[in-house]
């Protein structure tokens, strides 16, 4: 798998290129920011763009706009950004437009590195990966869908893991629950949500966007 | 030598007296007298109903009255200075705005403002001096002229205007005495100006206090930039560079422990890097308290992400047309958390409603909750806020407002020692200082200590809370600092 990096700190930008590297994915370029970013991706069409929210100039959100820019105008190319602080209004942001191939990640995470590597792998396949801080704010904040207000406690929780772009499996592992307990339990979602029969992954893809939509 | 240098001396007096007429100064001046009068007319009648309205104050009508005659006044050193200020070249600054948040205590303030009372006074004194000033000016010239020219006229018509010097020298003395009266009146000029100037400066110039006041409070003001840039600063500082270090060094011992074939060192490494993201963690809460890093995307970004953090569901509605100073910004970002905190604490809310809008030069944040109510706020330790901080709470019926509130400093300091959650946002400038003030304060640390928070940025905090609820918290604070 090929990546591009994206971040203006040096130290944290090799750490993370020889990180990848140990974990065989090819690092086919390192950027300090957004302008540099698109050109290294227009050049290099990686499988994925591992993207700080915050870079030079101004220090705000560039990454954010950038990996947006990256998913309207190379849909196949997958964008994780990861972020200094928790902000859900940019998880809104990525995921509104996006039902797939994008990941929001705080910056903390990176040190998990099995967790970190295991969300590039995931978003560049196809998935999402969002932080679970993230998702414990999304979880704890209002939801005015009354589909998501019908879930029970044991459902919000599942659908946060699926929020985090979590399998069956690794949703019955951190809950210690059995995989079919945990399969059941995202059925009863899916039909509260009034969610069609269709294609699970994409199904669960929906459950999510409702979910951060709310 | 001396005797050639005083007569000098005084030849050049003397020359100075026809001279000043030909100095663009005298001109001006003069201009300003005569252009006086006529500034003066509408606010001697201004001070003449002021003095009406004085008399009848003991009746309600007369009082409104005297209101609006003292909002005028305080108007009119702006109205004085304009002339002023293009004729003479006087300035003086203006007069401090009232700081009262509502109409109806501006009008009350006003009653008591020096600055009106003094602009009136001056609008009365002036009257007299300048019109004398002004007659003067204008006879003198008149008499003065036709004086000057007296013997052109007695060789026309020796018995022109029925006087009866007819006599040639005569007629030349009272050229003499015309010349003279021209040439004085610069200088009577000069002296009204001057007892005008002297006039101004007492009464229309700001008080020694008053421009005290206002020094302080540029001070102020420049404090509270310096403090919330100084916290941006250290939040950049912390998250660009400690945290990008932390996370680097957790990257460093995740490669250790990948690569190393030993048990031990895996082990070793392991453990440091939970502790390099228990370092990460605390790092994060303590600048959260700093300076929240949404503000910089908006005051509307910022609370949305702290309603989306708070346990009672809340919504937010920002609607202002400007970005609000930064010191501001930072202060009702920390009111949101502090009250959500309140909320989910003490309330037993089932939802919040946070909406910030702008009301005149105030930005107002009102945060309503559906909740048991019975808050109130404990003593302000800040002498002289309680004026500022109408508290219209019900009566202080002990066990609800104890229990409505943290009722101790732990209450901050438990949020302040990195808990993460809704209440860690509360952490920090705002949780150190109720934590500080917590001794003192006792119940109602919270709201007191946005009280006073609210009474150092020159806002107001009210409180409206029944028993059984709703509870309406309304913070204003003014848009423009300082």
């Amino acid at each position: 798998m090929r990546v591009v990096i994206a971040e203006d700190n040096a130290l944290l930008r090799d750490g993370v290129a020889l990180l990848l590297g140990e974990h065989d994915i090819e690092v086919v370029a390192a950027v300090a920011d957004a302008d540099d970013l698109l050109r290294a991706v227009a050049a290099e069409k990686p499988d994925a763009a591992v993207v700080d929210v915050r870079m030079p100039p101004t220090h705000t959100d560039e990454g954010l706009r950038a990996a947006l820019t990256i998913r309207s105008t190379w849909p196949e190319i997958a964008v994780l950004v990861f972020s200094q602080w928790v902000e859900t209004s940019y998880a809104r942001r990525l995921l509104s437009e996006n039902t797939g191939r994008v990941g929001y990640l705080l910056k903390d995470r990176i040190v998990s590195t099995d967790d970190f590597v295991e969300a590039v792998q995931r978003v560049a396949d196809g998935g999402t990966a969002l932080d679970p801080e993230v998702v414990r704010q999304l979880l704890a904040g209002p939801s005015v869908d009354p589909g998501l207000s019908r879930l029970s406690s044991r459902e919000r929780e599942i659908l946060g893991l699926l929020a985090e772009g979590r399998s069956n499996v690794a949703i019955a592992e951190a809950l210690h629950l059995a995989e079919r307990s945990v399969e059941k339990h995202v059925t009863a979602i899916f039909t509260k949500l009034d969610l069609p029969q269709a294609r699970t992954d994409h199904r669960r893809v929906l459950a999510v966007l409702r979910y951060l939509r709310s | 030598m001396t005797v050639a240098r005083a007569a000098l001396a005084v030849s050049r007096a003397v020359l100075a007296v026809p001279r000043a007429w030909g100095d663009r100064r005298t001109w001006r001046e003069l201009a300003f007298v005569l252009l006086g009068a006529l500034v003066s007319l509408p606010t001697f009648a201004l001070a003449l109903l002021g003095l009406a309205a004085a008399a009848l104050s003991v009746v309600i009508f007369g009082l409104a009255l005297l209101v609006g005659v003292l909002a005028i006044a305080r108007r009119t050193p702006r109205y004085f200075r304009h002339p002023a200020r293009r004729l003479v070249g006087w300035d003086w600054p203006d007069p401090p705005p009232l700081t009262a948040p509502t109409r109806w205590r501006r009008a009350v303030a006003i009653l008591g403002d020096p600055t009106a009372w003094r602009a009136l006074t001056y609008c009365f004194l002036r009257f007299p001096l300048i019109y004398a000033g002004a007659y003067g000016a204008l006879i003198a010239i008149f008499t003065g002229t036709l004086s000057l020219t007296y013997p052109a006229w007695w060789l026309i018509r020796p018995d022109a205007f029925g006087v009866e010097s007819t006599s040639w020298p005569g007629a030349w003395w009272r050229a003499l005495q015309g010349a003279a009266l021209l040439l004085a009146l610069p200088w009577v000029v000069r002296l009204i100006v001057l007892l005008d100037s002297l006039l101004v400066r007492a009464l229309l110039w700001p008080t020694p206090a008053a421009r005290r006041i206002a020094q302080l409070k540029a001070g102020r003001a420049a404090l509270q930039e310096d403090a919330a840039a100084l916290m941006r600063r250290v939040e950049r500082d912390l998250h660009d560079g400690t945290q990008a270090r932390l996370v680097s060094l957790g990257v460093a011992l995740a490669r250790i422990q990948h690569r190393s074939g030993e048990d031990q060192i895996r082990a070793l490494a392991a453990d440091a890097r939970g502790t390099v993201t228990e370092a990460l963690t605390e790092l994060r809460d303590i600048v959260r308290g700093l300076h929240p890093p949404a503000l910089d995307d908006g005051l509307e970004v910022a609370l949305s992400t702290l309603a989306a953090r708070s346990a009672v569901p809340a919504t937010v509605t920002v609607d202002l047309p400007a970005r609000p100073p930064d010191a501001t910004a930072s202060a009702l970002y920390f009111a949101v958390a502090e009250l959500l905190t309140n909320i989910a604490r003490h309330a037993a809310a089932t939802r919040a409603t946070i909406t910030v809008g702008e009301e005149g030069p105030w930005v107002t944040l009102t945060v309503t909750d559906d909740g048991r109510g019975g808050a109130v706020p404990g003593p302000t330790s800040l002498p002289g806020a309680s004026s500022g901080v109408p508290l219209r709470g019900s009566s202080p019926s002990g066990a609800l407002s104890s229990g409505a509130l943290p009722s101790d400093a732990s209450a901050s300091g438990s949020a302040a020692s990195g808990a993460s959650g809704s209440g860690s946002a509360a952490s920090g400038a705002w949780g150190a200082g109720s934590a500080a003030a917590g001794g003192a304060g006792g119940a109602g640390t919270g709201l007191s200590g946005l009280a006073r928070r609210a009474a150092a940025l020159d806002g107001a905090l009210t409180v409206e809370s029944p028993p059984g609820g709703p509870t309406t918290v309304t913070m204003k604070l003014p848009r423009e600092p300082g």
